[in-house]
């Protein structure tokens, strides 16, 4: 199972390039997030005089044998921020054109994610959601978290159509931390709806990510003769020519794309599209390179 | 309307290909699961059906052009009506016969007679035309309305001394038919023998629009002698061996004794009476003739006593001459020279006398007065004669070569220099030998050749063949008897001799035939053709005369047959008249031609009424009686063609139309 999921090659690309978090959050467990918080850590801050109350524990007892007085030895401690992956498994997300699907595809990114921060020491939890919030990990840096999550997602299945007001709803009585937060979704809805339901988790601290998961047959789909269209959420169908999806379709999801990055970025989400026709590892190389500053 | 070939309608099933392609494949829109319509507008369902009806045109096209293709291949016709004449006329044709037979007393005249009776026919919506027919129809004038030009034409018939023939009569008709496009009504003014009427009766079918009225010129058979045929020598050398043969034919149930001369040059020289049986034949037959030397005239004649004198007499022509000489060279002492003169001089007429010649004698000798040369095992050939032989040869002379030992040791045959590349022996006590196993029997030495297989050849030569023809073969496919054409002359090699050493041919019955056969076709006498009968073609020039020598031709009456161009052009005549025709080559050569009727014409026996009737009744066209003014007839007008033209525009458009979806194609990926 971790074989299928973290492709060595995907893992290659990855460990290059660091996650370094936009924003400072709180954690207490050393790692690359600086933290303003002082915790568990090797890297020495400062000397605190005990008032009576103090944890016993952090007085440094060498200093009170040389001095005889109590003092309490604190430290720069480097935090672990917590990532939540929020995996889209409504049906549309069964679609593609290739062998791997626009969920398959959702898979290894979460998967590969969920690794990328074992390996940081940074919790990571996961929700999938379609209709409603199918399965929940809680953020964990427990031993065999990395196993749990990866399970959860190798059991994700396509569900129902996608709603997003009601898991996000749900999904902030969950979040008691501010961290990371990435959401995997085609994003068939409003771009409206869609930044309005998930910009209160910006508000609250924490770090937002969509990946906006298309095939490139819906980026740029190619009809050679007129085709029966059958919705697979909703199961409507429709007849198109090659003439509409050459041109009105095209025109009307590359809107629908860049009203999608353009009211993201105004709510301060950081938004990318994958087109699962690219190598997986290249779409998360240029989203990380895109982290750091470097495009 | 209707189809020449229907069942090429059947082709019509393939117009279920476009059905299939268009209505049943390509219509039927395969449901294609998409992640999400929201980007998808009802409105596109009119963007489909327009695409739909653009295949629908193409669908259309493709189906026509299907259709059209079958229907072009069933050869559609419509029924056009076809007016028969401007005005409804029709081609009234008066065939007159002028046959040998018609001089039977006046039955030429009677036919003319009603002949011009018939013209009362004519109206003046028709045409009408006069012919005259034996063995070939003559046209008297072109298709007029003029009933007097045709009363001429009628009394300018005059007899002949041809045979008639209704096949050709009714080709005539047939063509008229088809060349006037009006109906044509044949009127026939006959005696309606029974020996006009082809061996096959579809030959004398009258075909469409051709109606035929008979008008027979007698009632019934009639008796009749005649002297059927001659059989006499054309070149005769020894008097004493002629035998002239007459048959006298007798016919319509005629019997008695008959009186046969025979007439030379207009002397009467014998005679003999004969017993013909009724509605038989009796033969008369005359031994020796002394006749004069050069070209005669005979003549065999009989007392008939009927009604028909001109079949009394039957024309043959006779030439005598001294037999021609033949010279005769040996090689050495041996008895070729005894076995060939022997043959020669038992062959059927006597025709050549034999002198021999060593080789250094016939060396001085004129060559040019010997009917051939035989060089027989002949080794050691001077110079004088190789050069004198070929000479003789180019000049159109003839030469048989016997190849033996001394003739190999040349290594090549003598004039034809034809390669002699080794000899075969077989002792004549073993069972070792060889037999003629093939002959060409068309050829004229060969063609009477009898049996050689009992032939046995125990020495032979292998003489390269060349180009030479190869007339005879030994069972082990060597040629023993080739031809060679040298200059104008003819070169035969037999390759082994003439004696009875290297073979026993000369012992065999086949031995004399051969001789005489060869002999005969070296002397070129081997095509005597000084008979023929009326309305057959002479020919006049071989090809070995001198370009623009002239070959006069003088006709029975004594009158020239061919004008000055004819004479140095024309390669054959036709022989019209009976009695002796005098052809006069540049060479001096004359010949003397006798021409007699077709003694088919000597029966009188009349064709029964059934037969008549239905020959009238494979004429196909209206009656003559039932045709009114601007009759018309249904003729069947094949139009595939324009259906092929239109086939190819629909193509054209089919490929437009195609092209015009397969752009949206490229456009689309």
């Amino acid at each position: 199972m971790l074989q299928r999921f973290l492709d060595p090659a995907t893992l290659a690309g990855l460990s290059g390039l660091d996650l370094v978090a936009k924003t400072v959050v709180d954690g207490f467990v050393s790692g690359l997030h600086r933290s303003p918080d002082f915790g568990f850590s090797q890297e020495f801050a400062e000397y605190r005089a005990y008032t009576p109350g103090d944890d016993l524990r952090h007085v440094d007892w060498n200093v009170f044998a040389r001095t005889e007085r109590c003092y309490l030895k604190r430290y720069r401690g480097e935090t672990n921020t917590q990532l939540m992956i929020l995996l889209d498994t409504s049906a549309s997300m069964s679609y593609g054109s290739s062998a791997v699907n626009k969920l398959d595809y959702a898979r290894f990114v979460a998967a590969s994610l969920c690794y990328l921060a074992h390996e940081q020491r940074d919790a990571a939890g996961l929700i999938i959601f379609d209709e409603d919030v199918a399965n929940y990990v809680a953020p964990s840096t427990r031993q065999g978290q990395l196993f749990r999550l990866l399970h959860a997602i190798e059991k994700a299945e396509p569900g129902t159509r996608t709603d997003f007001a009601k898991p996000f709803a749900h999904f902030q009585n969950f979040l008691k931390r501010r961290g990371l937060v990435v959401v995997l979704s085609d994003f068939y809805e409003q771009p409206e709806t869609i930044v309005k339901t998930i910009e209160p988790l910006r508000f609250r601290g924490n770090d937002v990510i969509l990946f906006h998961v298309l095939d490139p047959q819906e980026i740029a789909p190619r009809l050679r003769e007129p085709a029966l269209l059958i919705d697979v959420e909703t199961k409507d169908s429709i007849e198109v020519s090659p003439e509409y999806v050459k041109n009105e379709y095209r025109r009307k999801i590359d809107a629908h794309i860049d009203a999608m990055q353009t009211r993201a970025r105004a709510a301060g989400l950081d938004y990318f599209l994958m087109n699962t026709g690219r190598p997986l590892d290249e779409g998360l190389r240029e989203y990380l390179a895109v982290r750091q500053g470097r495009l | 309307m209707g189809f020449l070939a229907p069942w090429f309608l059947a082709g019509l099933a393939a117009v279920g290909l476009p059905v299939w392609l268009h209505l049943l494949k390509q219509h039927k829109t395969t449901p294609l699961p998409f992640s999400s319509l929201m980007f998808f507008e009802r409105r596109t369902q009119s963007s489909v059906k327009h695409r739909r009806l653009r295949y629908l045109l193409l669908f259309a096209l493709r189906a026509a052009l299907i259709a059209l293709l079958a229907f072009a291949f069933a050869r559609p016709f419509i029924n056009s009506t076809i007016v028969a004449s401007a005005r409804g006329g029709k081609l009234l044709v008066l065939a007159i016969d002028n046959s040998f037979s018609m001089r039977q007393g006046n039955r030429l005249e009677q036919a003319k007679s009603d002949a011009e009776a018939a013209l009362s026919k004519l109206r003046a919506e028709d045409r009408g035309l006069v012919l005259a027919f034996g063995s070939q129809a003559h046209l008297m004038g072109e298709p007029s309305t003029d009933v007097s030009a045709m009363r001429a034409a009628i009394r300018a018939i005059q007899p002949s001394d041809d045979h008639s023939s209704y096949a050709e009569l009714a080709h005539t008709l047939r063509s008229l038919a088809l060349s006037s496009k009006m109906p044509v009504e044949g009127h026939l003014f006959s005696d309606m023998q029974q020996s006009s009427m082809p061996p096959s009766f579809a030959d004398a079918a009258l075909g469409d629009n051709v109606t035929l009225v008979l008008h027979p010129a007698a009632s019934g058979p009639l008796r009749n002698f005649a002297v059927e045929s001659v059989t006499a020598p054309a070149r005769i050398y020894d008097i004493k061996k002629v035998r002239i043969q007459a048959t006298i034919l007798a016919t319509g149930g005629a019997a008695g004794t008959r009186r046969v001369a025979l007439v030379l040059n207009g002397h009467e020289i014998g005679s003999k009476s004969v017993d013909v049986p009724a509605d038989g034949r009796a033969t008369a037959e005359f031994t020796g003739l002394d006749a004069p030397y050069g070209m005669n005239r005979g003549e065999v004649r009989i007392d008939s006593g009927d009604s028909f004198p001109a079949d009394d007499h039957h024309y043959f022509s006779i030439e005598r001459s001294d037999p021609l000489p033949v010279l005769f060279v040996p090689g050495r002492e041996g008895r070729d020279l005894l076995y060939y003169r022997t043959a020669v001089e038992s062959s059927r007429d006597a025709a050549f006398k034999l002198e021999n010649a060593s080789p250094a004698q016939a060396a001085g000798m004129p060559l040019s007065r010997y009917a051939f040369v035989v060089l027989s095992d002949v080794g050691d050939l001077s110079a004088a004669l190789d050069q004198a032989l070929r000479g003789y040869v180019r000049a159109g002379g003839s030469l048989f070569v016997a190849v033996g030992p001394a003739a190999a040791a040349r290594r090549k045959v003598p004039v034809s220099d034809a390669a002699i590349h080794d000899a075969r022996y077989n002792s004549p006590d073993g069972d070792q030998f060889q037999t003629a196993v093939s002959l060409d029997t068309a050829h004229p030495a060969t063609r009477q050749a009898g049996n050689w297989a009992s032939v046995k050849f125990f020495r032979y030569f292998s003489v390269a063949p060349g180009t030479s023809r190869v007339l005879a073969r030994l069972s082990d496919q060597t040629p023993v008897l080739l031809e060679q054409q040298a200059g104008d002359g003819r070169v035969l090699v037999f390759a082994s001799t003439l004696d009875n050493i290297s073979n026993d041919f000369p012992l065999h019955s086949g031995f004399v035939p051969f001789v005489d056969a060869t002999a005969h076709y070296l002397a070129r006498l081997d095509d005597p053709h000084a008979n023929f009968t009326v309305g057959a073609f002479l020919d006049l020039r071989s090809g070995r005369e001198p370009s623009g020598a002239a070959i006069e031709v003088f006709d029975p009456n004594g009158a020239r047959a061919l004008t000055l161009a004819e004479a140095t052009q024309t390669r054959n005549i036709q022989l019209s008249q009976q009695g002796f025709y005098e052809v006069r080559r540049p060479n001096r050569h004359n010949e003397l031609i006798a021409v007699n009727p077709d003694r088919h014409e000597s029966d009188f026996t009349v064709i029964p009424q059934e037969t008549l009737t239905l020959w009238q009744n494979t004429g196909q066209g209206s009656h003559p009686q039932e045709a009114g003014p601007g009759e018309s007839e249904q003729k069947p007008v094949d139009y595939w063609w324009y259906v092929m033209i239109l086939v190819l525009a629909l193509a054209v458009a089919e490929s437009l139309v195609g092209n015009w979806h397969l752009g949206i194609h490229k456009e689309a990926a």
